[in-house]
């Protein structure tokens, strides 16, 4: 009988269209918001990296001397220079990287492509395995390269295919800012969403960096962070050298530990630095050391704001007065059918039988309301792309949004069928066979 | 076939009580067709929609085929009146936007009868009323005459023990009405009871049992009461 109900639905469609068409078109506009504001929602407050975020941490400890300082308050979110270089010297995780955004000038040499800013990263080799960055071509560069701060460099595909088009470039050179670079490797499409390794100083939404070049290499030719830097107190001596031994903090710090249970052990180790640069006459403040995996990391940068939260309740606020409205234009149409009603019910359809037929048919107008609801959330979520991440489609309706739609479509077409079917089930069927 | 005895039909609302049925004794047996007159507002068409299982009684006891139907919850009804029931309306009552086989096929879908049952069934029914070659016309391409064919092509393809007419020569013309009425008495002929409320004492009297409803109560009409229905029919 289901089947016999889903077809009788479809075929009421055509009954009545203004009516039909005006209730899909509520429903597809209250999911079509519903759904763009839940895309961002459950994007922003993805884990990006749910196989391994229990291992990977971000280290926060107090750095800056007491001035601005208020009882309580949470420790930096970035590192110095000088901090950040003795946790990679220690060596105490399976792995660890530092990172910085740099914005060097590349030069193709081609009259056709004239020099260009590209932004970059600076970082360690460990990144590339830390965070399972995908290679199209070679790899990343050894610690060897790291030490020797060697010219070597990983670019991303866009910058891949902009110099060198479908080409393997590996192993040749790129030019950045007068100097040569060899290609190491090229990156395979990665957007991890959020873009949880540099939260500060770049959109939790905008696309990844398209060249990767060796920290010590960017620290020898002083390229200045381009992002977020904490300079409070004394502030930094002159030059790039003053940078370097300032208490400034600008470098983001990741570890990777063997298991989430070795994060203890590495908290201690942490804790017996602190005290060993307190020693030094460093880190005034008192220490309240943190050690965040990257849930815990994203949880505590605010990635996913209270804007973004308002709008999502905001959204089903309006789904919600969309389904009211639904209801309303239910009832007229099924009251209009108290006739069939009637027939049906002398012809032997009980109750049960035409309450299961009319929610079949609230069901139905559901569906086509999600399909065209699903092409607003499309539309939603690619001007929200637009806007958010520098053209770039960031946020994607997958298979999961594609569920998630369809069963909130149909549930609230449900939820709106359920008065008016109710009310068809109670029509007499004896009044309604005389008045025809 | 139907057994009612003493059967009462109220209709209360906060202001008054309107008694629809008082009283009401009737039996049918199996393979009649009975003609059920009376004026406007005396009861007929309650009584047809008690026996057609459409409404509850107030009190009294109703058997149908054999079968108590008082206490029965609404399924059960549902299933009896599919089983055993078929209704011809005034109105015709086709649903407009499915096809003659759609229209028939309804009856047959909740008896949950297999498409190729329900087809046989279909063709049969409609093939009886001589409609086979319009299969997928809608409603609104017949004539009532032809509707009204449907209809009981309709009430036919479940094999109803009984048919219930209410007024089904209401709305057409008199050559058709007369198409319809052979229509039911060659249905009466092989074997289904027919139970039929009529205004038209011509009508009536073509039907081998007449009993008249007033003021909710029922007169089973005598020989010679029928003789002259007839005669008043034959001099109008």
């Amino acid at each position: 009988m289901w089947n016999y109900y889903f077809v009788l639905g479809w075929r009421s469609l055509k009954r009545n269209p203004i009516l039909t068409t005006l209730m899909i078109l509520i429903l597809a506009i209250g999911i079509g918001a519903s759904m763009t504001s839940l895309t961002m929602l459950l994007v922003l407050s993805g884990d990006p990296m749910p196989h391994k975020s229990e291992r990977l941490f971000v280290p926060k400890f107090h750095i800056q001397d007491m001035r601005g300082y208020k009882a309580g308050d949470d420790p930096d979110f970035q590192l110095t220079y000088i901090d950040a270089k003795n946790l990679l010297r220690d060596k105490k995780g399976k792995a660890q990287t530092v990172l910085y955004g740099i914005s060097p000038t590349i030069d193709s040499g081609r009259k056709d492509l004239p020099p260009f800013f590209e932004r970059g990263m600076a970082t360690t080799g460990d990144i590339f395995s830390m965070f399972d960055m995908p290679f199209r071509f070679g790899n990343g560069w050894s610690a060897d390269a790291d030490d020797a701060a060697a010219n070597v460099a990983v670019i991303g595909p866009e910058l891949s295919e902009k110099l060198f088009k479908k080409d393997n470039p590996v192993g040749k050179t790129i030019r950045v800012d007068d100097r040569d670079y060899t290609i190491a490797g090229v990156l395979d499409t990665w957007k991890p969403t959020p873009k949880f390794y540099r939260l500060y100083g770049t959109e939790a939404t905008s696309r990844p960096e398209q060249l990767w070049l060796p920290f010590t290499n960017a620290v020898s030719r002083e390229y200045r962070n381009n992002g977020w830097n904490n300079c409070s107190g004394d502030g930094a001596g002159p030059g790039y050298e003053g940078w370097l031994k300032s208490e400034c903090t600008w470098l983001q710090y990741w570890v990777e530990l063997e298991s989430a249970s070795d994060a203890p052990r590495y908290k201690d180790y942490l804790n017996a630095y602190v005290a060993e640069q307190k020693k030094l006459g460093r880190m005034p403040r008192p220490e309240k050391l943190q050690l965040l995996n990257l849930r815990e990391w994203l949880e505590d940068a605010g990635v996913v704001g209270r804007d973004t939260k308002l709008s999502t309740w905001m959204a089903f606020g309006f789904l919600m007065v969309c389904i009211v409205n639904l209801v309303a234009l239910m009832l007229a149409k099924f009251t209009a059918r108290s006739g069939d009603i009637g027939v049906r019910r002398a012809l032997g359809a009980s109750r049960k039988e035409i309450f299961h037929q009319y929610l079949i048919e609230a069901a139905v107008i559901g569906l086509v309301g999600a399909v065209l609801g699903l092409g607003l959330s499309w539309y939603g979520v690619h001007i929200l792309s637009s806007r958010l991440a520098a053209a770039d489609d960031f946020y994607q309706i997958d298979f999961k949004m594609l569920m998630i739609t369809l069963t909130i479509s149909i549930c609230a077409a449900l939820l709106a069928g359920l008065l008016p079917t109710w009310r068809a089930c109670q029509v007499r069927p004896a009044i309604q066979l005389k008045s025809q | 076939m139907i057994k009612m005895q003493q059967l009462s039909k109220v209709y209360r609302t906060h202001l008054i009580e309107t008694h629809a049925l008082r009283g009401f004794d009737i039996t049918v047996k199996e393979g009649e067709f009975v003609a059920v007159t009376g004026p406007s507002g005396s009861g007929k068409t309650t009584f047809l929609n008690i026996a057609g299982l459409l409404e509850e009684f107030t009190g009294g006891e109703f058997w149908l085929d054999g079968v108590s139907v008082k206490g029965l919850d609404d399924n059960a009804r549902s299933k009896l009146r599919n089983e055993k029931l078929g209704f011809i309306f005034q109105g015709f009552n086709l649903i407009p936007d499915l096809n003659l086989f759609d229209n028939v096929d309804v009856p047959l879908r909740y008896r949950g009868f297999n498409a190729a049952e329900r087809k046989r069934r279909i063709e049969e029914a409609l093939g009886r009323v001589g409609l086979s070659s319009r299969l997928k016309h809608y409603p609104a391409e017949l004539s009532g005459g032809q509707q009204q064919r449907v209809a009981i092509a309709r009430a036919l393809a479940g094999s109803p023990k009984v048919l219930l007419a209410d007024e089904p020569t209401g709305n057409l013309d008199s050559q058709m009405a007369r198409g319809v009425m052979e229509l039911l008495e060659d249905i009466n002929a092989q074997g289904t009871t027919i139970l039929m409320v009529t205004h038209d004492p011509e009508l009536a009297a073509r039907a081998q049992r007449n009993v008249h409803i007033m003021d909710g109560t029922v007169t089973d009409l005598t020989q010679e009461t029928q003789h002259a229905i007839r005669h008043v029919a034959e001099t109008a």
